[in-house]
């Protein structure tokens, strides 16, 4: 599944991408995160509670940053398991552009997921996905404005 | 006496035998919640099993950590591959001549493939046990597509067997490729496609889709350590063929075996084969001393039991320019996933897909099916049908239309001039069968008047008008379908399952006050046999079917046969049912003339009873007969009256129908409605009218789901996106139209009552009906074939590719 949009904040550039790679700020805005823990500065293991219809599911996940190109650019990958309810794996392509106002914030997201969540969701996961993503962002965002304010 | 006063048609209407509409003697207990379903069964001290299966559709199975699940208290053990492998039961031969595994051995090939047993004190410990097995996996490349098996970067599926270059049938050409099966002329079809003035081409799609019978797989397993004795309660469609497949794959001794196939909530073909939860909950008593049941919920049975079809059918059929069928070739690309687990008579791969001339006298034909293996779940079972009888009946159906099209010609008038006559038969197919009995013309004569044919294509000629106007936003198909089965497998010198030949087999006893009781060797899913063969019998013997028990599926008591599936119940142990009753008959004979003080020869059968010839007055009937068979010292003739009989078939039986559906279809949602439904069966000798119309019904509803919807469809990921009731389609009420049902009759001349067989017809039948009439509607509009199922997104997509949405 492919999920693009994108996103103005308003805030700099600069801003955004240590946003990005900030821990704290990325645990407050991934929904149903309930654990965050930093191995090291592009490596993060997360758990996080998702919900798709029928099925919730705690997924343990290994998250690699890629901030080398940034703060043009920003991406990361990663997997997680959710035991017998499944598992998902994908990545997330990240491009910042300094605009009036803020930082335009535009996303390619690639996500597969499989199991038992594919089966029983299967007509779910996609609107799903892109609540969660929505979601993401719109935490972001007021994760942002709450800390340069 | 009341019995003498009785005339000769009430004492024949008083044994509600052959022709009678008898009320299913099942039903008083299915209809009060009283039937005897394996998951009824409780014993003391009953363990539950429960598998963990794999979420990948393709992986090498790491690790397996059980250490979590074993701590949860309740939990008695937990089965790897590991634990089966010392006792050489971690793969298990298939029905088709591959093996599959029980357990994961190193790698999964499909989703929900068995990865671990789990067995607790109850289903619940059982099922949170499951969620703390931890299994890792190295994920590998998926293989969802047939048509990619064999190029240069498909993964290897079967590393077990991926330098084995001579499978089960035949020389393998890949380590993805199982089979190669080729029936008919080849180089003859070609030449004739070469030469012909018209050649349709269509490729089919029977996509897969699933049994789903109400009630899941089950069993329950109980090792009497003390006796050494073995039971096996489970939803077997074969109980005889489960338990010598049990003793040779335990080494238990096949008498220290007893397999009950209790009630049994349908099966549709899903019931056919071993599966692993059989085999490991056999294990898991062995092991523990104590019965283990295992019943697996509604996802496990979709996405891991045997799944139907999935045929790719690539055809090419000539003709003359006027319509005279002169060739047809056939070539199928079969899905089988991965491992073949088909349920095939052993010398047919692909069952009798060679019938797929259809009800056509078509001289020339070639058929080839390659099977290939991908990361599905394994099955091809055949879905209330003869073995890949409907995608054969589909396949020619679909042709038929598609020439019809290319011929600018009426479909029903391509039909009747290429059936075969009625004085053809016996009639030699080109593809190697012999047809027993037919008389196609009157059927599809008398189908296309009851539905006033005409009258209907002027209606759709003047709707497409309508259409085009813009007055109306619905066209209308005809569906038609002339479809003929092969069913009754069969004669054991061409048919066997695991080498076990097709026979069938009845063993009657009369008791001492004229009551019976007859066992056989198949096993009701919901076809009413206790009701049928009680009929066959009481028109053999003349003894009135509610005095006669009909017992099937402890393999304890009922004499050895092959089972139930394939409409072979009738025309195999129907006739051994009626075989046994004539050897009843015969000895009864003689223990008439000695009563009535006559030769054998001077006594003669009339409904209930012997007659002295010439002196109508002087009879015995059989209820005096069974009384002095067990009270009166006969000079030569044994006491008692008892028989058995196990039949051969002579040949298969082929049922025919002409079915008709009258569809509208709304171009801008997809919705269709079945405005009608005609559904003329021919199964030669009727038992039982009213089962009979029960099983069409049925069968016509299976046949709409499949064609209108249902579908076990998988992602690029290999995920089974439709493995729940919220997204695999089972009509209900609201989508079942009143269907109307008609006969002729035909009898099998080879059977002993002239049967034939019905239970699947109105499947094999029904689904081209429904699929034609949506192919039929777009007619008009350019539109050749598209392929089911024809649910509303499809159809509207049909309406928009078609641009008639503009």
């Amino acid at each position: 599944m492919n999920l693009q949009d994108e996103v103005l904040l308003p805030v700099g550039r600069e801003a955004v991408f240590q946003a990005l790679n900030d821990p704290e700020i990325l645990k407050a805005s991934i929904p149903g995160c309930e654990e965050l823990i930093k191995h090291s500065d592009t490596e993060l293991e997360a758990t996080v509670v998702v919900k798709f219809g029928p099925v919730k599911a705690s997924f343990g996940s290994n998250v690699e940053l890629d901030p080398s190109l940034g703060p043009e650019k920003f991406s990361l990958s990663g997997s997680g398991d959710a035991g017998v309810a499944g598992f998902a794996k994908g990545g997330a392509q990240v491009d910042l552009t300094e605009q009036e106002g803020g930082t335009l914030l535009s996303y390619e997201v690639n996500i597969d997921i499989g199991g038992k969540l594919a089966q029983v969701g299967g007509r779910l996961i996609e609107g799903t996905t892109k609540r969660l993503a929505k979601k993401f962002f719109a935490n972001f965002e007021e994760a942002l404005v709450n800390r340069h304010t | 006496m009341s019995v003498e006063a009785k005339t000769l048609e009430e004492r024949q209407a008083a044994l509600k035998g052959l022709g009678t509409s008898r009320k299913r003697v099942e039903d008083a207990r299915f209809t009060q919640g009283k039937g005897n379903y394996v998951d009824d069964l409780k014993m003391p001290d009953m363990l539950f099993g429960d598998f963990v299966r794999s979420q990948h559709a393709h992986a090498y199975v790491k690790s397996i950590d059980t250490t979590e699940a074993m701590a949860l208290p309740g939990v008695i053990a937990v089965l790897t591959a590991a634990d089966l492998e010392p006792l050489n039961l971690h793969w298990m031969p298939t029905l088709a001549g591959d093996k599959q595994m029980v357990l994961a051995d190193g790698k999964v090939l499909f989703q929900g493939q068995e990865v671990a047993f789990v067995i607790a004190e109850d289903r619940y410990i059982a099922a949170d046990a499951v969620d703390l097995v931890k299994v890792e996996y190295e994920e590998l490349p998926v293989l969802v597509d047939p048509f990619k098996a064999e190029l240069p970067d498909a993964p290897i599926l079967r590393e077990d067997i991926a330098d084995q270059k001579e499978g089960a049938h035949g020389p393998r050409r890949h380590p993805n490729h199982i089979f190669t099966w080729e029936q008919g002329d080849k180089a003859a079809t070609e030449s004739i496609l070469e030469s012909a003035a018209v050649v349709a081409e269509e490729t089919v799609y029977y996509h897969r889709t699933h049994p789903c019978p109400l009630e899941t797989c089950g069993a329950v397993a109980s090792m009497d350590k003390v006796n050494g004795k073995l039971t096996l309660w489970g939803t077997f469609q074969a109980p005889h063929v489960v338990r010598t497949v049990a003793s040779m794959l335990s080494g238990i001794a096949e008498h220290n075996i007893r397999v009950v196939s209790p009630d049994i909530g349908g099966g549709f073909g899903n019931k056919v084969g071993v599966y692993p939860g059989y085999i490991c909950a056999i294990v898991a008593s062995i092991v523990t001393g104590k019965p283990v049941k295992w019943v697996e919920d509604r996802m496990e049975n979709l996405t891991s039991t045997a799944f139907a079809r999935d045929y790719w059918m690539q055809g090419k059929i000539a003709a003359t320019a006027e319509g005279k069928i002169t060739g047809l070739w056939c070539h199928t690309t079969a899905d089988h996933g991965a491992f073949d687990a088909c349920a095939d008579p052993t010398k047919y791969p692909a069952g009798f897909m060679s019938i797929c001339t259809g009800s056509y006298d078509i001289p020339t034909a070639y058929l080839a099916v390659d099977g290939i293996y991908t990361n599905k779940a394994p099955g091809g079972v055949a879905y209330r049908c003869s073995f890949r009888v409907t995608e054969a009946a589909y396949f020619i159906e679909r042709m038929i239309e598609v020439l019809a099209i290319k011929l600018d010609m009426d479909a029903a008038e391509l039909r009747r001039i290429n059936f075969i006559k009625k004085e053809q038969f016996p009639y030699q197919s080109a593809l190697g069968w012999e047809y027993d009995s037919g008389d196609y013309h009157t059927a599809w004569d008398k189908a296309l008047k009851a539905v006033d044919y005409p009258a209907l294509r002027e209606e759709q000629a003047a709707r497409v008008e309508e259409f085009k106007a813009g007055k109306t936003r619905k066209l209308m198909g005809i569906g038609l379908s002339h479809f003929t089965e092969i069913v009754g497998a069969g004669p054991v010198k061409n048919c066997d399952i695991l080498g076990m030949g097709m026979f069938d087999s009845c063993e009657i006893r009369i008791h001492p006050t004229g009551s019976a009781i007859a066992r056989l060797g198949t096993i009701s899913q919901g076809q009413g046999h206790a009701t049928t063969f009680a009929q066959i019998l009481a028109s053999e013997i003349g003894i009135s079917a509610d005095d006669i028990t009909i017992e099937e599926g402890d393999t304890d008591t009922a004499p050895y046969g092959l089972g139930t599936y394939g409409s072979r119940s009738t025309p195999v142990a129907g006739a051994a049912t009626a075989m046994a009753g004539r050897k009843i008959r015969a000895k009864a004979q003689m223990i008439a003339a000695y009563m009535l003080e006559v030769h054998d020869n001077d006594v003669e059968w009339e409904v209930d009873r012997f007659v002295v010839k010439g002196a109508p007055e002087r009879f015995k009937t059989m209820k005096e007969i069974a009384f002095a068979s067990y009270t009166q010292a006969i000079p030569g003739i044994e006491p008692g009256l008892e028989a058995v009989s196990y039949y051969d078939p002579p040949n298969m039986t082929y049922p025919f129908g002409a079915y008709i559906a009258v569809m509208d279809i709304d171009v801008d949602t997809g919705v269709t409605e079945i405005r009608q439904f005609y559904a003329l069966d021919d199964c030669g000798t009727r038992i039982n009218p009213m089962i009979i119309e029960g099983q069409v019904h049925g069968g016509l509803t299976e046949a709409l789901a499949i064609a209108l919807g249902q579908e076990i469809a998988y992602d690029e990921l290999g995920n089974v996106k439709t493995g729940s009731l919220m997204d695999f389609f089972i009509p209900t009420s609201w989508e079942t139209p009143n269907y109307v049902t008609d006969f002729t009759e035909t009898p099998s001349p080879h059977h002993p009552i002239g049967a034939k067989g019905v239970g699947e017809s109105p499947n094999v039948g029904g689904v081209p009906a429904f699929s034609n009439a949506i192919n039929d509607a777009f007619r008009a509009f350019g539109s050749t074939h598209t392929n089911m199922p024809h649910d509303h997104w499809r159809i509207w997509k049909t309406a928009n590719d078609l641009g008639l949405h503009a």
